[in-house]
């Protein structure tokens, strides 16, 4: 019988060093050829997976949690309609402006522009490069999975991170 | 759910804090954002009404540190506890890795209660998740009211499961951060159980039980819920508005260890500079044996060739 807390651990989510470097790679290939400021990739729990171009001038966990919960909100209107999902967000600005795209069913591109590229090229580009994005997932769901493993002091170590964390 | 990211050497784990309107989720939020160190803390954002009620929720990134080598992170949510923000509820809800209910324990507050935890259970279980296997803390607030149920009548009517529990004025920042400590042990004791070799130790804090001394409070913000508006908040305070820069989470925390109980951590080797170490070890090792077996073949004890 699958228990709860089996569910929980089937779903946690785990990113090794090989598939992000694919990733970065597909990232870095789509920012130059679209001229965008920078991209966030973002899993639909609002955790950043990984980031690519100029990125000094954002609170990249914020924008992640707030992007995962405007994804989530404009999900259920499209449900309303009758659409399973709104593939494609667009939040235009005055000098920047941001487009989010689905890759998969579980990740969010972000990606932040202004007006050194036109939202045609984005668009045009953002399409291949989650495509390419989505193969790679894909191909990391198909893998036999490996168990991640943490420190051996990984238990040891949080204890202690806590009790001098939240001394008062 | 918790992602463990090798390539940026991070764990992210995902709180939520639930409970019926006015209970005193966002002030918990607050107290946090107060309290925990300025490199530690990011911006507390809150998607709010007008009148400061939750509209969808409030959003504050805590970075603990180091663990065994992991940057180990908790993004903290509240949810909107007003009745009919249910389905944004239900959204915030989906992947977290552990929820704090906030209880009021204000006398006539009980069916309140217990209908936002009925409502936590059924959206828990809309994820796939049972309340019962899910991390979860029960908070008791604003035990410095005059007129509050006791532990044990809120023990009765809302604990089914024999949750930890806690007690709280959270607008005095009582018993705010033993709750989130226990919360937290508890997220990465799942997350040792099921990732890390079996020799590892318990992680789950110490149960610590608030204490509720006297002093008044009133509720929080009056309702008024008009239009949506969002704010980053940078003066998040609870008494007063003390300004706080803005934090971008450290990735700088030292690795530490507790030596015994109650006593504060120490610093430890990184596991790198351990794994160099042994390697430095094996190294002397295999120089002193290549060495021997030259010096007794000069000495013509053995012979290395034929």
């Amino acid at each position: 019988m699958v228990t709860d807390s089996d569910h929980l651990r089937n779903q946690r989510v785990v990113f090794y060093s090989d598939d992000i470097e694919q990733i970065d790679v597909v990232l870095a290939e789509f920012l130059e050829l679209s001229g965008c400021k920078c991209n966030l990739l973002i899993d639909k729990e609002g955790h950043m997976v990984t980031s690519g171009g100029d990125t000094n001038s954002i609170d990249e966990q914020t924008v992640a949690a707030l992007v995962a919960g405007s994804y989530a909100a404009t999900r259920e209107m499209a449900k309303l309609l009758g659409e399973d999902e709104f593939s494609v967000l667009f939040h235009q600005g005055k000098r920047d402006s941001i487009q989010l795209s689905m890759v998969g069913n579980r990740t969010i591109m972000a990606t932040v522009f202004d007006d050194q590229t036109t939202v045609g090229m984005v668009r045009l580009y953002a399409r291949a490069a989650c495509e390419k994005l989505d193969a790679i997932f894909e191909e990391i769901r198909n893998r036999p999975q490996k168990k991640a493993s943490l420190d051996a002091e990984f238990g040891s170590s949080a204890k202690g991170a806590l009790d001098f964390f939240f001394t008062e | 759910m918790v992602q463990i990211n090798f390539a940026l050497k991070e764990v992210n784990c995902k709180i939520v804090y639930y409970g019926p309107g006015l209970s005193g989720k966002t002030t918990n939020l607050e107290v946090v954002h107060q309290k925990a160190p300025d490199t530690s803390v990011g911006d507390l954002t809150s998607i709010a009404t007008e009148g400061d009620r939750t509209l969808f929720f409030d959003f504050l990134p805590l970075n603990l540190g180091q663990v065994a080598g992991m940057k180990t992170k908790f993004q903290i949510y509240t949810v909107p506890g007003q009745v009919y923000y249910n389905s944004t509820r239900k959204l915030v809800l989906q992947g977290a890795d552990g929820v704090v209910f906030v209880a009021d324990s204000k006398r006539g507050k009980m069916n309140e209660n217990i209908e936002s935890l009925k409502n936590l259970e059924e959206n828990l279980k809309e994820h796939g998740l049972d309340i019962a296997n899910t991390p979860i803390i029960l908070q008791y607030n604003k035990r410095d009211l005059p007129d509050v149920y006791s532990v044990e009548e809120m023990e009765e009517a809302l604990n089914a499961w024999d949750a930890p529990h806690f007690e709280a004025v959270a607008r005095d920042g009582k018993g705010v951060f033993p709750t989130l400590k226990r919360l937290a042990g508890m997220v990465l004791e799942s997350l040792n159980e099921n990732h890390a070799p079996r020799r590892s130790p318990s992680v789950v804090a110490p149960k610590v039980s608030a204490d509720s001394s006297g002093g008044s409070t009133t509720a929080t913000a009056v309702a008024t819920s008009r239009t949506g508006t969002m704010r980053t908040q940078r003066t998040a305070s609870v008494t007063g508005s003390v300004a706080r820069t803005r934090a971008s989470v450290s990735t700088q925390a030292p690795t530490v260890r507790t030596t015994s109980s109650g006593a504060r951590p120490v610093l430890v080797t990184s596991p790198r500079r351990r794994k160099r170490r042994s390697s430095m070890v094996v190294g002397i090792v295999l120089t002193s044996i290549v060495a021997a077996t030259v010096l007794l073949h000069l000495a013509g004890i053995i012979r290395i060739l034929p």
